[in-house]
């Protein structure tokens, strides 16, 4: 994929005076005050867990987002969702989402939705904003954080919903299935890196990070396949009435691991998790949020015969967290606890292993219809093994304070 | 509930811009039951301690012959905060009924219920002429873009309906002698035989009864929305 493609298709849809003429179209600015004594980020060559560190702190752009839908025929909705955060990435503006979505009327109480292009699995119940952004925190959790930044559904995914409700009923539900490329190397960011909390989505088109296997590779790029093997997830929605949602979801990139990409230095990672979460809403002001998610990924398996090498990295991994939120009129006050754990099962060499916690606490207010300002405080204690290659200590107390404004046009 | 009168006859007219406690003369309205014995009838919803609980539909429906239907008119279901607004509407067969989109984004209304299937493609604003509401029934709207927007209307040929107000009562005015059965319904009632309960009432000449419906359960809580933000589908 060409970048002057997306400016061709970006220019194509955004500035077609009778499209835009009947179109939904927003732009958030977000803009920082930053105080951190992070260690050194994944955007600075390091392996700290938040996005800014104690020598990148201080007046920031958090993110500058665009969206863009359009209904054709009244069932086509094509959407695109773009970002910049001025920090580096080789695309300076790109895209995170780009996808037509095929949604037919209800057939009684069935409904058939088709989507095609790139977007984000079902998995997050906190990134409910425009632009797969969290709607009660600065940084999502780091379940949602390593899915902004090593997952993307780049295929198509298959919805068919049961309106119950429509018939009387409580419950609704609904059952996904998708197929998918370019994730080969979903997976690395993790192994390497360990769990993080951030908001820093991976573009489309965007590179961070380096590749080959330094110890601070951590690529964060969505790659074409090298396998040419579609992975897939599949799973299901429970929702009764507006108070609760349930999810599940099975994921498997089925990715050789044993491919080499002479492009990235690197081989693929095959990767599998399940994913579980609830969003429960007692009441008009209270909103309860649980996710967990646990998997494996493995790169270089010996099994396989085409074989390059023999490296055989083996990793298990799995997160969960907890968010409670309040919210009466323009104020907005959310908690999170998070837990996150990695553990390598097998290797030729190095072993990295990674355990830690993290507080969140987030204060919203609306200023207006289209200002508004959060406070976030966040504290991470991890461990890291393979910080000890950069000369910095296994253990690591982080800390985060961020003061948003966003403007929303 | 507003409810627009399109061709007011004389003794009638608009009654009730706020649901509320208000109830359709439409004896009147069609000239039935003149120069009989018209009673008005006062009916309560109670809960279980007590105290009236508002917002309930409810409709008297005679045993005798359907009564002539009330000049047509026209209700509003508005669309606000990507909720509908009322989120219960009550009208009489034949009703024409407005989907106006107050919001800045589109919806797409549809039903596929029984008593009314219809659907509107995606819009803002006041777009679509009224769609009326022929078939007496429960009809179940929903939006295609936003699946948590549900909403109901509930059609009956009687012209005796309204809502409770907020001490519980609701006022039925000029029904004839006769036997009623009195239905009370709402989307939250939870009780035994689900959301419709249901009193027989005798209306002698001159008589002015009180039925009270008793709610053995609270309402299911209100649905939940958590503010008028953008949520999207993810």
């Amino acid at each position: 994929m060409d970048r002057l493609l997306i400016g061709l298709l970006l220019q194509a849809v955004l500035l077609t005076p009778s499209l835009a003429a009947a179109s939904d179209f927003y732009a958030v600015i977000d803009l920082r005050a930053v105080a951190s004594d992070g260690e050194r980020s994944f955007l600075n060559g390091g392996l700290g867990e938040l996005r800014f560190d104690d020598q990148h702190d201080g007046a920031r752009v958090g993110s500058i987002s665009l969206g863009y839908h359009h209904a054709f025929f009244d069932i086509v909705h094509f959407n695109a969702n773009a970002v910049a955060y001025a920090d580096g990435d080789r695309s300076p503006l790109d895209l995170t989402e780009f996808y037509a979505e095929i949604r037919p009327f209800p057939w009684h109480s069935l409904r058939s939705r088709l989507k095609l292009g790139a977007f984000y699995a079902p998995i997050s119940l906190e990134n409910r904003l425009p632009g797969w952004r969290s709607a009660y925190s600065l940084s999502p959790s780091a379940i949602n954080t390593w899915i902004g930044e090593e997952l993307r559904t780049i295929g198509a995914e298959y919805d068919l919903d049961w309106l119950g409700r429509q018939r009387g009923h409580d419950w609704e539900l609904g059952l996904t299935a998708a197929g998918y490329g370019f994730n080969d190397f979903s997976g690395e960011v993790l192994s390497v890196s360990g769990w993080s909390i951030n908001d820093r989505q991976t573009t489309l088109f965007g590179r961070i990070g380096e590749s080959g296997n330094g110890p601070v590779a951590g690529l964060r790029e969505f790659h074409r396949d090298d396998d040419q093997r579609l992975g897939y997830y599949a799973g299901g929605t429970a929702k009764y009435l507006d108070t609760l949602e349930l999810r599940a979801l099975h994921y498997d990139n089925r990715a050789n691991p044993n491919t080499y990409s002479y492009a990235l230095l690197d081989f693929a990672w095959r990767t599998k998790f399940n994913s579980a979460g609830l969003r429960w809403t007692p009441t008009a002001h209270w909103t309860v949020i649980a996710q967990w998610l646990a998997g494996t990924t493995i790169e270089g398996d010996s099994g396989f015969n085409t074989a390059v090498r023999t490296d055989y990295y083996a990793f298990e991994y799995h997160a969960a967290f907890a968010l409670v939120s309040w919210q009466r009129g323009a104020d907005r006050l959310s908690a999170r606890y998070d837990q996150f754990e990695m553990h390598q099962t097998q290797s030729d060499d190095t072993f990295n292993n990674n355990r830690g916690h993290a507080w969140t606490l987030a204060y919203e207010r609306e200023l207006g219809k289209s200002w508004s300002v959060i406070l976030e405080a966040l504290q991470i204690d991890s461990s890291l093994a393979m910080r000890t290659s950069i000369g910095e200590p296994v253990a690591a107390a982080e800390r985060e304070l961020q003061l948003a404004v966003r403007l929303q046009l | 509930m507003r409810i627009v009168a399109m061709a007011p006859i004389a003794g009638c007219g608009r009654i009730g811009a706020r649901a509320a406690g208000t109830a359709m003369l439409c004896a009147l309205l069609a000239g039935w039951g003149a120069g009989a014995a018209a009673a008005d009838v006062t009916v309560t919803v109670l809960d279980n301690a007590g105290h009236g609980v508002a917002g309930i539909v409810i409709i008297a429906e005679s045993d005798a012959a359907v009564p002539e239907k009330h000049a047509v008119h026209t209700a509003i279901m508005d669309q606000q905060h990507m909720q509908f607004v009322p989120r219960v509407l009550v009208v009489q067969t034949g009703t024409g009924v407005e989907f106006p989109n107050s919001d800045q984004i589109q919806h797409q209304v549809y039903s596929f219920s029984a008593a009314k299937t219809f659907k509107l493609s995606l819009y803002a604003g006041h777009k679509y002429p009224p769609v009326v509401f022929d078939h007496p029934g429960l009809v179940t709207l929903g939006c295609n873009i936003h699946d948590g927007m549900i909403g109901y209307i509930y059609v009956t040929d009687s012209p005796f309906f309204g809502h409770s107000d907020g001490s519980g009562q609701l006022q039925l005015h000029g029904l004839p002698p006769g036997n009623y059965t009195l239905t009370a319904w709402h989307p939250d009632l939870e009780e035994a035989g689900g959301s419709t309960l249901q009193l027989h009432l005798a209306l002698a000449d001159n008589g002015r009864p009180a039925p009270v419906f008793h709610l053995s359960r609270p309402l299911r809580s209100e649905t939940a929305h958590d503010g008028d933000k953008r949520w999207t589908d993810y």
